[in-house]
């Protein structure tokens, strides 16, 4: 799942011939001032500023400006940008014209297993949510195109009218056509605007999810998506990252403060049921990691490094199943080198260690790690008889 | 018993070396066993015709790579089922193709990183065509006693740990991969192990589902349970639970579900399989997955841990009400160890191999390379030079600081020649042609011989040899040699004479004799011979070879070595050249028809032939 900007997402919708406002994105306000000479919308519209980035509730943190004119826009560009939200700065900002507008509609497409379903509603805006018995859905089965009389059909029936239902079931058309096309998971235009004066139509505000395993046969994919964890990554997750791209197998992290349990799991499916282990004794987790797929040891180590730094931990869960072919020994002597390089930094001070885990060189990986006692760890050591989550218990009850 | 795989599956394996990885795991399963080779081909175009090395236990198999999945099919009639292992861009259009196949049935993907279209397609592609498409992003199948498809089991050990091979009661149904490894432990360590398990990958559109798989152990009598792990996202454990809730099912369900620390998360953070993604509404949480498992029989602890207990007590249940039947347990001490490599028997001393080749001057098993014991750093460190290292790699010992310092100045005197010589001219000439630097300096080494630069051994060896036999007695000595070898090696110059000395010769003799305390009796018998051969003609001096040859006698060096300084110091020369001639850019290099003497026949005619 990749989320990506309303920049990035107008762009493809311009691609595939859907309507959108004018816009454009920029890092240097004194350049709208330019570019208001060079385009008569940016004179002559109301316009609405809004941070590019990829930050939850923008309206609330007064990241997005309602009907200004070009003067004011750059005045609210310049305040916005270099703005800092938590751990994220404001680089983008993106300004559009603000249509003048009659009615807001809903349109949306999501895929399933079995293909896509279309979801139109005439009461599109803040509201949707309280409309959502107006929503008309359409399936529409893989690899198969509805025809327009179909999907008119489907627009009269969520109460579109006439001439405004046929210019809908374009629309659509052409929404399905994007998303079939760029390889999309889901794209939500809300709301789809219209200025009946003119019949102009416009996707004001749009959510868009692509693919990124398809990024392979879209060569003109020239966006990064957006952070997939509801808020900008930290700097050590984005490190983390880093490693994960350059590596055979993946090494994973994300932060959550307030936590004190920290994680240091291996595998996909083993590092969530630890987590949940902990909040379902009560606990709170610190962050969530993972390691899989026999990852290099040194990239283990950064990982573990990076944990050991989280602030107020009282215990790290080294957890895993056991292994298919991820090498117990060689990623265990990356964590034997990630907490002594910690300690020796002062780190680890009353934290205990509890580790469980199973897979090749299994006696050799748990016996070098139970040496740590030897070397003033509070470490606790058990191998595959050990239930697998059961060292979550015994922390906590430690 | 069994589902999707077991003894008469034969599989082709689509990739490269992840699948011929996993070929060989699933070779050490076919050796547990006892079962013919479970992968038969390999389809992967860029290796089209190679063999791969599959050990059977310690029995080698070659399995061939072939180019199309045809071709493989064509050889191999009895493959029912591939493995897709080939890169994500690719991996779609080669499973379909294994869809299309006749006689494949089963299509499982271990590539990770599909688009959700690709996978989508091939599920919809699959269920038009009757086929099961298992993945992406799966670890395998395994069907204990029967057949491993994939690195499922993790290593040789663990599959003995797991019971994997005989068939249990127990069926596993997961959507990770290394929890499928649990679960089989899991099974072993509370029940009597699995049938089978598959894996059916994290992403968000598999191609199978839960309730493929369960219904198919439904099928299996040998089936009596079934452990399922699911997680967070999609809908596949609510179609399981409605499934296990519509009717009497024989089987039970004992179930996992991950992902429950979402609802405690900050809003939007989630992480995971790529498929654990909650829906809008609490659609697909792992909480309604939960509920619905339980309203619908199934067993589900609260956490994983909690497994151990379930499958403990659905086994118990199943023995006392006779379902399960007790069984002998098969004494794991008959069962084969895997045949350990040469290098592991030698680690415990259980084997004598007799070596290949054996050295007595270097070593680099270590940290660093020892030459005859001593670590390079630390000649390095102590101020040795590369004198040292010549000494100690042909000689076996450090020379004392004289000798050193004599064997550099020979290194030195040699290096180089000008570019007339044929060495020099040879390795120009390949420069100037193109060659490349070791094959160019190769060609200048190539003309070390009788009559340039090779006469220091031989000069070094006979020199010796009159020291030894005819101490006193020169004369004898010329005259001994003039009748079994010829002309004295290190004796005469084609230019210089005893008017017209050698300057190197002089500087070296004088350097040996006035400027070290070396003990020179070979030296001093070649002196003693030049001075009567030089009675007889001007030019017959002890040239540079000889020089050389005798010095390095007398500072103790093998005979058979002596040539070899001669080589090394002009290799220094040789790469100079090279380099030279590349830095001109020089051209390549034809003879002048004027340089040539044509003495060749006149022109004639070809007779016909007969």
């Amino acid at each position: 799942m990749a989320k990506i900007l309303e920049g990035p997402a107008m762009k493809l919708f311009n691609k595939w011939g859907m309507p959108v406002p004018n816009y454009v994105v920029v890092m240097d306000p004194n350049r709208l001032e330019q570019l208001g000479e060079a385009n008569k919308w940016l004179r002559e519209s109301k316009l609405v500023v809004k941070a590019h980035e990829a930050i939850g509730g923008r309206f609330k943190l007064g990241l997005v400006k309602l009907g200004l004119n070009l003067e004011q826009a750059v005045e609210a560009a310049n305040a916005m940008i270099g703005r800092e939200i938590g751990t994220a700065v404001v680089r983008q900002v993106i300004i559009a014209e603000m249509l003048d507008h009659d009615e807001e509609y809903y349109i949306s497409i999501a895929g399933n297993r079995d293909g896509a379903e279309l979801l139109l509603s005439t009461k599109g805006g803040v509201d949707i949510e309280d409309n959502w018995d107006t929503v008309k859905r359409l399936f529409i089965p893989l690899d198969e195109t509805p025809s327009i009389e179909r999907i008119t059909e489907a627009a009269l029936e969520a109460g579109f009218v006439g001439e405004i239902a046929e210019r809908v079931a374009k629309i659509a058309s052409r929404l399905i056509l994007c998303f079939d096309n760029e390889d999309a998971q889901s794209i939500e235009i809300n709301p789809l605007v219209i200025r009946k004066s003119d019949m102009r139509f416009a996707a004001l505000d749009a959510v868009m999810n692509v693919d990124w395993d398809a990024r392979f046969r879209h060569p003109d994919w020239d966006f990064k998506p957006v952070s997939e964890i509801g808020r900008p990554f930290t700097e050590a997750e984005q490190q983390i990252m880093e490693i994960d791209a350059r590596i055979k197998g993946s090494v994973k992290l994300v932060e959550v403060p307030g936590g004190n349990i920290a994680l240091l799991t291996a595998g996909g499916g083993a590092s969530v049921f630890y987590s949940d282990a902990v909040v379902a004794r009560g606990g709170s987790i610190a962050n969530y990691a993972e390691y899989s797929g026999d990852p290099p040891d040194w990239a283990v180590e950064a990982l573990t490094e990076t944990i050991c730094r989280l602030p107020d931990i009282k215990h790290i869960i080294v957890g895993g199943a056991i292994a298919n072919f991820t090498d117990v020994k060689a990623t265990f002597n990356g964590i034997i080198n990630g907490f002594r390089e910690s300690k020796s930094k002062g780190f680890l001070e009353n934290v205990k260690i509890w580790v469980r885990r199973g897979g090749p060189n299994e006696n050799q990986g748990l016996a070098s790690m139970k040496k740590l006692q030897e070397e003033g760890f509070d470490i606790h050591v058990y191998d595959r008889s050990m239930p697998m989550t059961d060292i979550v218990d015994l922390a906590m009850n430690s | 018993m069994s589902i999707l795989a077991n003894r008469d599956t034969r599989a082709v394996i689509i990739g490269g070396v992840a699948g011929v990885n996993a070929a060989r795991r699933m070779a050490q399963f076919d050796f547990l066993i006892n079962r013919p080779l479970t992968v038969e081909a390999f389809v992967y175009p860029p290796e089209e015709g190679q063999q791969k090395e599959i050990y059977r236990g310690g029995e080698l198999n070659n399995v061939t790579v072939y180019a199309s999945l045809q071709k493989a099919l064509d050889e191999n009639p009895l493959i029912n089922t591939a493995l897709i292992y080939i890169g994500a861009s690719r991996a779609y259009q080669s499973a379909k193709e294994a869809l299309d196949s006749k006689g494949i049935k089963l299509v499982t993907m271990i590539t990770e990183g599909v688009p959700e279209k690709d996978a989508k397609r091939l599920r919809k592609y699959a269920l038009e065509k009757g086929k099961i498409f298992n993945g992406p992003s799966s670890i395998g199948i395994m069907s204990a006693g029967e057949c491993r498809l994939g690195v499922i089991g993790g290593e040789y050990k663990n599959l003995k740990l797991c019971n994997l091979y005989r068939p249990g009661s127990f069926g596993v149904i997961t959507k990770s991969g290394g929890l499928s490894n649990e679960a089989m432990w899991l099974c072993a360590q509370n029940g009597n192990g699995i049938t089978s398990a598959v894996a059916i990958g994290g992403d968000s559109y598999p191609g199978t589902d839960f309730v493929t798989y369960l219904q198919m152990f439904e099928n299996d009598p040998e089936t009596k349970a079934v452990v399922i792990v699911g997680e967070v996202g999609g809908t596949l454990e609510e179609e399981a639970a409605e499934w296990l809730g519509a009717e009497q099912r024989r089987i039970k369900v004992i179930a996992a579900i991950g992902g429950t620390c979402q609802d405690v998360l900050p809003q939007g953070m989630k992480f995971g399989h790529a498929g654990a993604k909650e829906g809008k509404k609490g659609l697909g949480s792992a909480r309604s997955k939960i509920n619905a498992l339980r309203e619908a029989g199934a067993y589900v602890p609260d956490t994983f841990g909690g497994l151990s207990k379930a499958i403990k007590q659905v086994y118990q249940e199943l023995q006392a009400t006779g379902v399960i039947k007790p069984e002998p347990e098969i004494d794991e001490k008959v069962l084969p160890e895997l045949p350990p490599s040469v290098q592991e028997i030698m680690k415990q001393g259980e084997v004598i191999v007799e070596p290949l080749i054996r050295t007595t001057i270097s070593d680099d098993r270590g940290e660093e390379p020892r030459y005859v014991g001593y670590a390079a750093s630390e000649l390095c460190e102590k101020g040795y030079g590369i004198e040292d290292v010549i000494a100690l790699l042909w000689n076996k010992k450090l020379p004392s600081r004289e000798e050193s310092e004599i064997i550099k100045r020979i290194i030195m005197i040699s290096a180089d020649h000008g570019p007339a010589v044929s060495g020099a001219f040879g390795a120009i000439i390949a420069a100037c042609a193109g060659i490349d630097l070791p094959q160019a300096v190769s060609a200048g080494m190539t003309m070390i011989g009788p009559r340039f630069g090779g006469a220091v051994t031989n000069a070094g060896k006979y020199f010796k040899y009159g020291v030894k036999e005819y101490p006193n007695d020169i004369p004898g000595f010329l005259s001994w040699m003039k009748q079994n070898h010829g002309p004295v090696p290190g004796i005469g110059h084609r230019v210089k004479s005893l008017k017209n000395p050698d300057k190197r010769v002089k500087y070296l003799v004088e350097y040996v004799k006035n400027q070290t305390t070396l003990h020179t009796p070979c030296l001093d018998y070649a002196l003693e011979v030049e001075k009567i051969t030089t009675s007889k003609k001007d030019n017959l001096i002890l040239n540079v070879d000889g020089t050389i040859g005798c010095i390095l006698v007398d500072l103790d060096f093998p005979e058979y070595s002596l040539n070899g300084f001669f080589v090394l110091a002009r290799t220094i020369g040789m790469i100079g050249h090279w380099i030279d001639q590349n830095n001109q850019n020089a051209r390549l290099i034809r003879l002048y028809d004027y340089l040539i003497n044509y003495a060749v026949k006149e022109e004639r005619e070809v007779p016909e032939k007969k």
